[in-house]
């Protein structure tokens, strides 16, 4: 009995590894990579996004419990260009995981190829937080998912090159979906082509441009710096003489100084998605635009 | 006759409307698909070229100005630069990475600037089985404030404890650092072995014979929801004391840290503990001493810090002298490149000290800046 139960101990233990062993583990900066690296290595993969979806891209602790993740990965995506200097850089060299340090297989930088939108000329930080590769916020126009989803596919591609054709095919149907998505997030977009908002953070520039929005000003003075008096006077200045309707913000933004502009002008504050998973319909990264563009028609009409 | 005519008429009509529509539903189709067309295809950006392509290091120069004012002495207020603190740090090769710190400092009494390596090592960043070796000028891996750098602390006078064990500048020396990830997969275990020759401090001298210090530190670090997280860290440290034999310390660092996800910006609770245990062999005796100490800082507004601090601590080689202490830190955080600290302590002895006036109970009040400029790589959590 002691043997039998032995050896079904040792074909469970087997099965198990065997069923896990080629499994690729993929840690992302963000849900945004997670959901897109999801959709392109299917059931080849498992997926940990290190920031939640409702979290500032740029504050997040590099907790120690991440490292386990990264120490483990066989894959590491950063939206890069900066957005994750505070903590990324810290959590890899703590990982101490050569397989997905920067320039081996393993790591992949998703913003590879987008075109940058606000590239500095020069590095000033009297102007707040800028960026000096240009705005991080790419992955908020659906073509540059497109290119993020390139980048992953290439990055799996690989490190698991015997699974090419099932990645390729994922992604070509990822790319028709958002090709698809898109004509109905610009068709429901087009009578708002040029309407004027204001913006809590520089974080829109991507999807303002790809959807014919207009963002007049911020509510922040300078990107970081918090709204101060002067400037929520300006804003409602700017919002009363351009009849602005809407001032969109972020999930990780407290709403009492856009309340203020929305009290004394009537305009509607938005609290738009920056992530998949800022809220609990949004599961994946069409929901993300399904989710903004739905809000923002509704406002705007 | 006139009847077939006007439904000929009627057909003619309604064909010539309904190609009318038609023209126009085409024409209408044609115009939504040009601005579809112009805003999912023309939206596109002018290119512009990625910058920052460089093989320069991240160089960063801190500033920390202080003021200080002390319920004691003649000369009780005064005003300095504290410290410049230059840091490079850049990867050396795919294989390592290096980072120095160069401090340049004020002696309160003589107003000299000094300079000196703070710290200066080489970690590599290829070694298998989730191991890493720093080798060169390092600030030991005991605790929670020591690995500090000053101006990162959420208080401007070091704890008592940590100055009586440790001195000032902290437990630094020369020599290697071995840390392995352990592969514990419910919650984070890393353990870090050091050999080194300890710079002076109280508790222990630079040998001129072959006895280095020797560290052990287990870093253990759990999760308790998505906001709070607690971690344990326990030390262990034999080295050379002043009279030349041995000084063993046992140290235990708790820290609970509580901030929301989603607002983590504007909130957050820190709770840290510290406690020394030392032994010190002397000539003819030996010494148990403790120290600790208990903070908790409350972040009340996105910018705005307090941190209230309590400390107990004898002398490495006094278990008679007790020293205790409470202090109080208000910080505001302009940005993450610049804050203000104004700090209030009062402490009490049991023996008076020659540095302190042999003054028993004496009130200390501090206010620092701190200014960053440059790239300054992110401290640990």
């Amino acid at each position: 009995m002691k043997t039998k139960i032995i050896i079904a101990l040792g074909i469970i233990s087997t099965a198990i590894n065997f069923s896990f062993a080629g499994t690729i583990h993929v840690v992302a900066t963000t849900q945004d990579t997670r959901s897109i690296a999801e959709l392109i290595g299917g059931n080849k993969i498992d997926v940990f996004a290190i920031a939640t979806g409702y979290q500032n891209p740029h504050f997040v602790d590099p907790k120690p419990s991440y490292i386990i993740k990264l120490a483990n990965a066989d894959l590491y995506i950063t939206l890069g260009l900066d957005l994750e200097s505070g903590w990324s850089p810290s959590l890899l060299v703590s990982s101490k995981n050569t397989k997905i340090q920067k320039g081996s297989d393993g790591y992949i930088d998703a913003s590879i190829g987008v075109t940058l939108m606000q590239v500095p000329s020069s590095i000033n930080r009297s102007e707040g937080d800028i960026h000096a590769f240009g705005n991080p916020h790419y992955w908020l126009d659906p073509t540059n998912g497109k290119t993020i989803a390139r980048n992953i596919c290439n990055g799996l591609e690989k490190i698991s090159p015997e699974n090419k054709d099932f990645f390729e095919a994922n992604l070509k149907t990822f790319d028709a979906q958002i090709d698809l998505k898109l004509k109905a997030w610009t068709t429901a977009m087009l009578s708002f082509k040029g309407a004027k908002v204001i913006a809590y953070h520089n974080e829109w520039c991507y999807f303002e441009n790809r959807f014919g929005l207009k963002i007049v000003d911020f509510m922040e003075p300078k990107p970081g710096i918090p709204p101060t008096p002067s400037q929520l006077v300006k804003i409602i200045k700017e919002v009363k003489e351009n009849s602005i309707k809407v001032i969109i913000t972020s999930p990780y933004f407290t709403a009492s100084s856009s309340d203020v502009v929305s009290k004394q002008t009537g305009a509607k504050t938005l609290i738009l998605a920056t992530s998949v998973g800022a809220f609990d319909s949004i599961k994946n990264y069409y929901d993300l635009f399904d989710y903004n563009i739905k809000l923002l028609v509704g406002a705007l009409k | 006759m006139y009847s077939k005519n006007s439904f000929l008429f009627f057909i003619l009509f309604i064909c010539i409307k309904v190609q009318a529509q038609t023209d126009s539903i085409k024409s209408d189709s044609l115009l939504l698909l040009q601005i579809q067309n112009e805003m999912q295809q023309q939206q596109t950006p002018p290119p512009q070229q990625r910058v920052g392509a460089s093989a320069n290091p991240d160089i960063s120069v801190i500033g920390d100005f202080q003021g200080l004012y002390r319920s004691y002495g003649t000369h009780n207020a005064d005003a300095l630069l504290n410290e410049a603190e230059l840091s490079v740090q850049s990867v050396v090769d795919p294989y390592a990475r290096a980072d120095f710190f160069y401090s340049v400092g004020e002696d309160r009494l003589t107003g000299r600037f000094s300079g000196a390596i703070e710290e200066g090592y080489l970690s590599t960043l290829s070694l298998p089985a989730h191991l890493q070796l720093k080798a060169g000028r390092f600030k030991q891996a005991v605790g929670r404030v020591n690995p500090t750098h000053a101006h990162a602390l959420p208080f401007i006078d070091l704890p008592d404890a940590y100055v009586n064990f440790f001195g000032e500048e902290g437990l630094k020396g020369d020599g290697l650092s071995l840390t392995w990830l352990l592969p514990n997969h419910t919650f984070f275990q890393e353990l870090t072995i050091e050999a080194s020759s300890v710079a002076e401090s109280p508790s222990f001298e630079r040998s001129n014979k072959n006895n280095y210090l020797y560290l052990a530190h287990l870093k253990n670090f759990w999760d308790l929801s998505a906001n709070a997280t607690i971690e344990l860290g326990l030390s262990a440290i034999t080295g050379e004391n002043l009279v030349k034999k041995t000084t063993n310390i046992g140290a235990l660092d708790l820290t609970y840290k509580w901030k929301p996800i989603r607002y983590n910006t504007y909130k957050s609770v820190t709770f840290q503990n510290e406690l020394y245990y030392s032994q010190a062999m002397l000539d003819s005796t030996k010494v148990n001493a403790l120290g600790f100490y208990s903070m908790l800082s409350v972040q009340v507004a996105e910018r705005l810090f307090l941190a209230g601090r309590f400390d107990y601590s004898n002398n490495p080689y006094s278990v008679k002298f007790v020293q205790e202490s409470g202090s109080l830190t208000l910080g505001w955080h302009a940005t993450e490149f610049q804050k203000i600290e104004l700090e209030g302590k009062y402490t009490t002895m049991n023996q008076g000290l020659m540095e302190n006036s042999y003054e028993k109970k004496f009130v200390m009040a501090y206010l620092r800046w701190i200014f960053v400029i440059g790239t300054h790589g992110a401290h640990t959590y």
